[in-house]
């Protein structure tokens, strides 16, 4: 009887567990891929969207959200995002240290991920800094704020690693502390260098390799060559199982890299910050790489004097994949409104506006089957807007990730009052027991 | 009349015969005795012979050769166990900020950084003074070794008694110690993920080190022999899971990291510092945890607490939890004083009790469970027949508050506690103590430096920054009012350093004298800055 | 003449804009059938405006056209003030990392007399690109260490930066010092650390508690001399000398705190030294309302688009600021503090009206209420018979992040709605 009750306890849980079932009913959808549904709901199962029309009914137990006004928007991919790591974000002592991941130092207490969660981003790529001409690996994620970070890694995203051109990888603006040499690369020149070292070094480390299996096969000693992890991450690039996405703003720069790497046989997967991507805009498409740029800043260093808003335009309008990325904490938490810039500078439609900053970085870091758009069978990563999300007046009021809520507007109101109230109690006995223990120590004393 | 003659000539050749405590053989009776193996025993005797313990019970025989100790009302205990701190080993340099920031200062005031091959047991510099600080508190044996660097190298577990160092050693190595402390910036590793990365690598080297040494050895025709490379030796018992790994890990991230982190490099590990062990007390079973007990404390300033993250302010109400937490969650653990002096061990030991930990498991954590940990469970962690004589006796039971260690055995032998008003550490100021700067009037101009004394018995000990270079001074002597020390002046053009020696006398908040150099004669004067 | 302007762009270096700015021409225009939004009255739908020599004639539904006016046919568009942003480094830089080209902050701690209207480079590539955004007046400010400088309201208009002044100084700054001996974030500081702090925090504030006392003692000394040469001379002190207008209270001081200690500090230092005080950045002004109301101390928030400075403040806190402000009667305008994105002014403005502050409130926030602040209503900030035609027209509102602006008119006088930006868009658009 017990094992009886034990099963059907065990059968209820999971059920539960895995029919979490949310409607959010009479909203706009902006599905970005099928077109806005007026009128609309979509239904959540779980970690997926089950359905999304008109008139969808609410399945028993369901929670119904009231749309009524409000917009529906996948979650925001910025694939350009510093937050949540432990430490520096740069390992700036070599001028080639792929051998680094950011996934081994995530932070997952960071709150500047919740505050994007407040904005409607959802996932991010978390770069490494753009000290070095190839610098570490990187780590697509999902911002699953109160989650233990283990789980914020996105299953089965692609491998990525960070390039970077132009005036960092050379340390143009920072010089090293009295009595630390300067390295190189000093220049533009230098940069492609290491690069172009860096994978015929790869091939020479795959070639020895080879050689020590093919030794082994044949049944002869041989002493392994070194394992090296930098060689390692360099040959998995030239494989084709580590995506490159390349800190760039020169066009000079953004055509050294396209060639260089057409040359080694692999294709960049995303050019970053990209500013003078419209100047070589076809050449961009042509290889096949992405571009990730955002719009406004310009001006701050010398290579991004030529860079204007219009960049998104004219990358779309040649064909090159493009999105919209922070590069910001601060940035990320309102990336709806660059998307909407790029209405106002160049003339993108609306629909071609919400895809930089949804579908279009979902493809560039291939999760275009599981995130990016409100499609039956995709992960339920979405907001939902009190007004259009590409009005200056609307804000987000709730966000979900797979199906579970992560930030609510009203939620988080309420808490502030209690937040406070804990803090002061929590200060208030710390400052009583710090008394007792002085008053304690001063009998002591006096004994 | 011979024998008389032999008994002289033994006596003139063996000074060490003289210096012993004869007998050597001592009965503690009349206190409360708590062995840890078991029940504690009111009335109880403790027989030392030796070195070792001959008896422990409620009515042991004691032998006609012992002397007696009478220790009624007092409480008896094994000697206690720090088995983790870096005693004897200097300090490095606080880092201001999160990890990958630049460390401050020049090289002369960083220590040099340990490698894996380094032994704590060679470069351990325990001075009495130090050795005190854990006496007077009822430790009789710690683990130490650098805190600096990224492999701080072997770990030494040794006793505080007399003798030479050789004849208090325990054990050594007693674990392989790694910590996550990035280098200055521009060197490589200066980032937390850059020492992960030099992690794996280190590892996957020393496999490589391993495997090429043992196939040369066998076939060295037609193969590159192996380097010579002392550090990758040095890693192989780790490899073949002999030797133990500590990793320093303080918060719940960094305990996740290395959890992740040993499984991946296949090592045995304990993990040190843990003070957010609270966080994941359950899944902390794997491995041994050394909690240290230097808990976070508040800011002193009442608007800094405030701005603080409600997240800290939890964190620190929730660390001192954190030794209940794993006694609850049958995580073996012992309490160390870590980055702490041994003057934070007992108030932080006191706190994890008045936050939930029991003081037998509080007193576990200090004796047999650290012995369990480092290996060493048969020779120290209780009072039990056969093992090391390490006794310590405290007038109330000794996590008190008020506690004071009254006698203390190590290896059997009493050793005398500083005087009853002296805690731990401190010694009467003397006149000369201080940071005074100075000035000499030399040829070329005023040169200043910056110097921080201390003087006692006699004996005068400090640092010198400024003008000329930095460091400690050294033969430094004090007799009331006149002084002398000697420091390595480095010259403004040349690498060498050249000894100057300063002469003078004190006055008050001021002094003077002459300073002999190479070069000649030079006076100097000098004030109290603090 | 687009090409005529391509070729001429086609040299550019740094700050060399070759853009051309105002043509010097105060046409006489009207614009006809458009939504007039004055700002102080309520829009006016099928309006017309009209202006002539740099001022406005006429605002109404039936109003007289002037013969020889060059007609626009507003259909469709809007009419707005032009826009103003209360705190910007605008004019007083071009590229950031390269220092020949910055000249935001001076050396040293008290810098009374370094003026951003003598540094203010007309010809600077933002300058267009700032106003074909719609944003004509600026407060360039300078930045750095205790007292800045002098700001100064300049039009983003003019051949000479005379041409383009509008008020200066506009104010004096005073970035106050802040006592922090450690980051919200980072490990609590030591007692060390805490005294030093505190120490260097002490030192600042009487440093410049001295200074301001030297500049009420040199004023009054200089005023004596002034009106009886029996009165011993002494040399003159420049230093000095800039602070006496605004330690008389004749001029404002913006004083820069965002934390709430640090703002009760500044507020209590401007009570002793009886300044003229208008506060700057106000993070935690929702703290310290009624200290702010009671003094009746204009506030300028911003950069809206910012970071709150503690892990737990709330995550709008700098988006509903405007918001409290407003609710509490205290008047307040609203700052980008980014120079090269000073365009972006409507979109910090239209943040705080997503979180709670009414779209109109937003809209005063960069038009008339720094008008008033800085007291220039009298010229700008509104639509309004009389004042400056300092106005945009716009296809909707300017706040909104979709919205174009089509024409520019700075002191009555068209602005070329070209910029670096659209130059290069072009150029490129036209690549084959």
């Amino acid at each position: 009887m017990k094992k009886i009750i034990a099963l059907a306890l065990a059968f209820s849980f999971s059920a539960l567990a895995q029919e979490r079932v949310t409607l959010i009913r009479n909203a706009t959808i902006l599905t970005i891929t099928k077109g806005t549904i007026e009128n609309g709901s979509v239904l959540i199962r779980g970690a997926k969207i089950a359905a999304v029309g008109k008139d969808i009914a609410a399945p028993a137990g369901a929670r119904v959200i009231d749309g009524t006004g409000k917009f529906v928007m996948p979650g925001i991919i910025d694939t350009h995002s510093h937050t949540g790591v432990e430490g520096s974000v740069n390992e700036i002592s070599l001028p080639n240290t792929g051998m680094v991941r950011i996934g081994d130092v995530l932070d997952g207490s960071d709150i500047s991920a919740y505050r994007q969660l407040a904005g409607g981003t959802t996932a991010a790529l978390i770069l490494h800094g753009s000290a070095n001409a190839i610098g570490g690996q990187s780590q697509i994620v999902k911002w699953k704020w109160g989650r233990p970070v283990s789980e914020w890694p996105v299953a089965g995203a692609p491998r990525t690693i960070k390039f970077a051109l132009g005036e960092n990888p050379k340390s143009a603006n920072f010089r090293p502390p009295e009595g630390t040499a300067r390295q190189y690369p000093q220049t533009r020149m230098g940069v492609e260098e290491v690069i172009r070292k860096s994978f015929t070094d790869a091939r020479d480390y795959m070639a020895a390799w080879d050689e020590y299996e093919a030794k082994r096969k044949r049944g002869e000693t041989a002493i392994p060559p070194r394992k090296d992890i930098l060689m390692d991450t360099m040959a998995d690039i030239l494989r084709g199982n580590i995506d490159v996405h390349a800190h760039c703003y020169r066009s000079d720069e953004i055509m050294m890299l396209l060639n260089l790497a057409d040359e080694m046989g692999f294709k960049i997967r995303e050019l970053q910050h990209v500013l003078e991507g419209y100047k070589v805009a076809p050449e961009i498409a042509k290889h096949g790489a992405g571009g990730g740029t955002f719009i406004d800043w310009w001006g701050y260093k010398a290579e991004a004097y030529d860079a204007t808003p219009y960049n998104v335009a004219l990358m779309v309008r040649n064909g090159v994949l493009t999105s919209i990325n922070s590069d910001s904490d601060e940035l990320a938490r309102h990336l709806n409104h660059d998307a909407a810039k790029a209405m106002k500078y160049g003339g993108l439609t609306e629909e071609e506006a919400l895809r930089v900053c949804t579908i279009n970085p979902a493809k560039q870091l291939r999760l275009d089957n599981s995130i990016g758009s409100i499609e039956v069978g995709k992960d339920a990563d979405l907001a939902i807007w009190n007004g259009h999300p590409l009005s200056i007046y609307s804000h987000v009021d709730t966000t979900f990730i797979e199906g579970d809520v992560y930030f609510d507007r009203e939620e988080d109101l309420k808490r502030r009052e209690a937040m406070r109230k804990e803090k002061e109690e929590l200060l208030k006995k710390e400052e009583e027991e710090s008394k007792k223990a002085k008053a304690g120590d001063k009998k002591e004393k006096t004994k | 009349m011979r024998l008389r003659r032999f008994v002289a000539l033994l006596v003139l050749l063996c000074p060490v015969l003289l210096r012993a405590d004869a007998p050597g053989v001592y009965a503690i009776t009349g206190g409360t005795v708590h062995p840890v193996s078991g029940p504690e025993i009111a009335n109880g005797t403790v027989v030392i012979r030796d070195g070792l313990i001959e008896a422990v019970g409620a009515n042991v025989t004691i032998p006609p050769d012992a002397t007696t100790i009478d220790v009624k009302g007092a409480h008896v205990y094994p000697g206690l166990i720090d088995a983790q701190t870096s005693a004897g080993f200097a300090a490095a340099p606080s880092r201001r900020g999160g990890g990958g920031g630049g460390g401050g200062g020049g090289s002369s005031e960083r220590p040099p950084e340990p490698t894996p091959d380094s032994l704590a047991v060679r470069n351990v510099k325990l001075t009495d003074d130090l050795m005190n600080d854990g006496r007077s508190i009822g430790v009789t044996t710690i683990l130490t070794a650098p805190s600096n660097g990224i492999f701080n190298g072997q770990s030494v577990l040794l006793n505080l008694g007399t003798g030479s160092l050789e004849s208090r050693v325990i054990k050594s190595p007693a674990a392989m110690q790694i910590a996550f402390n990035p280098r200055p910036t521009w060197t490589y590793p200066d980032s937390l993920m850059g020492v992960i990365a030099y992690l794996r690598q280190s590892f996957f080297d020393a496999q490589r080190h391993g495997a090429a040494r043992e196939i040369y050895a066998r076939t060295p025709a037609g193969l590159q022999r192996p380097e010579d490379n002392p550090a990758l030796d040095a890693l192989q018992p780790v490899l073949r899971r002999e030797l133990p790994v500590v990793f320093i890990a303080d918060s719940e991230l960094m305990m996740r990291r290395v959890q992740t982190l040993a499984k991946e490099l296949n090592v045995r590990y304990i993990i040190s510092s843990a003070r957010q062990g609270y966080a994941l007390a359950p899944e902390l079973k794997n491995a041994p945890v050394l909690v240290s007990v230097k808990w976070p404390t508040a800011p002193a300033d009442k608007e800094d607490r405030e701005d603080q993250p409600i997240r800290v302010i939890r964190d620190r109400r929730m660390a001192p939890t954190t030794p209940a937490a794993l006694a609850k969650n049958g995580v073996l653990f012992a309490l160390v004083s870590g980055p702490g002096k041994a003057g934070d061990l007992m108030p932080g030991v006191r706190k994890a009790i008045e936050s939930g930990l029991s003081a037998d498991d509080a007193l576990r954590a200090l004796t047999i469970n650290p012995a369990r940990i480092f290996g060493v469970e048969r020779q120290l962690g209780s009072l039990e027949r056969g093992k090391i004589a390490n006794v310590v006796v405290s007038d109330k039971p000794i996590f008190e508050k008020e506690a004071k260690v009254n006698r203390i055995f190590v290896d059997g032998r009493e050793i005398r506690l500083p005087a009853d008003d002296k805690k731990p550490g401190a010694t009467p100021a003397s006149p000369i103590d201080g940071t005074w700067s100075l000035t000499v009037s030399a040829p070329q101009g005023n040169v200043s430096i910056q110097v921080t004394l201390k003087a006692e018995d006699g004996k005068l000990t400090g640092t010198y920054s400024g003008d000329r270079g930095s460091g400690d001074i050294r033969s430094g002597t004090f007799d009331g009012s006149a002084f002398e020390f000697a420091i390595s002046a480095t010259a403004q053009s040349e690498a060498e350093t050249t000894d100057w020696v300063f002469n003078g006398t004190l006055d008050g908040t001021s002094m003077k004298g002459s300073v002999a150099t190479t070069l000649g004669k030079f006076e100097f004067s000098g004030s109290k800055s603090e | 003449m687009r090409t005529l302007v391509a070729l001429l762009f086609a040299t550019s270096v740094f700050a060399q804009s070759t853009i051309p700015n105002s043509p010097g021409v105060k046409a006489s225009v009207a614009i006809r059938n458009a939504t007039i939004v004055p700002v102080t009255s309520a829009p006016i739908a099928n309006g017309t405006i009209v202006f002539a020599n740099g001022v406005i004639t006429a605002i109404g539904t039936n109003v007289a056209i002037p013969a020889g006016a060059t007609v626009i046919d507003g259909t469709g568009l809007s009419v707005y003030p032009g826009m103003i942003d209360s705190g910007s480094n605008a004019g007083l830089t071009e590229v950031d990392s390269v220092a020949g080209t910055v000249d935001t902050a001076e050396l040293g701690d008290f810098n009374p007399n370094a003026r951003a209207a003598v540094a203010v480079n007309p010809h600077s590539e933002l300058v267009p690109v700032t106003r074909v955004a719609g944003v004509t007046h600026v407060v360039s400010t300078p930045e750095g260490g205790i007292i800045s400088g002098q700001s100064a309201l300049i039009q983003l208009a003019g051949w000479t930066p005379e041409q383009m002044v509008v008020k200066s100084p506009t104010a004096l700054h005073i970035r106050f010092p802040r006592l922090r001996s450690g980051s919200p974030f980072g490990p609590p500081p030591d007692e060390e650390q805490e005294k030093e702090a505190k120490k260097t925090y002490t030192k600042e504030i009487e440093n410049l508690r001295d200074l301001l006392r030297d500049a009420q003692a040199y004023g009054k000394a200089s005023a004596a001399r002034a009106g009886s040469k029996s009165v011993q001379r002494f040399d003159r002190d420049l230093v000095l000398e800039a602070l006496v207008p605004f330690v008389e209270g004749r001029e404002p001081v913006i004083l820069h705190a965002n934390l709430a200690r640090d703002i009760t500090a500044a507020l209590k230092f401007a009570d002793e030294m009886k300044l003229k005080v208008i506060l700057s950045g106000a993070q935690d002004v929702g703290r310290v309302l009624s200290e702010v109301k009671s003094r009746n101390i204009p506030v300028i928030l911003g950069p809206i688009l910012a970071l709150p400075s503690r892990e737990d403040d709330p995550y709008d806190l700098l988006f509903s600021n405007a918001k409290t402000l407003h609710d509490n009667g205290i008047r307040f305008a609203i700052q980008t503090s980014d120079a090269h994105n000073t365009r972006n002014l409507p979109y910090h403005a239209g943040s705080c009206a997503a979180f709670g502050l009414p779209k109109d409130v937003a809209l005063k926030a960069i038009t008339i209420y720094p008008a008033e602040i800085f007291g220039v209503a009298d010229r700008l900030g509104s639509l309004e018979v009389g004042k400056q035609a300092s106005l945009i027209v716009t296809d909707g509102d300017p706040l909104e992040l979709r919205t174009n602006i089509k024409r520019v008119y700075i002191a009555g006088e068209e602005i070329p709605m070209d910029s670096r930006h659209t130059l290069l868009y072009e150029k490129f658009k036209r690549r084959p």
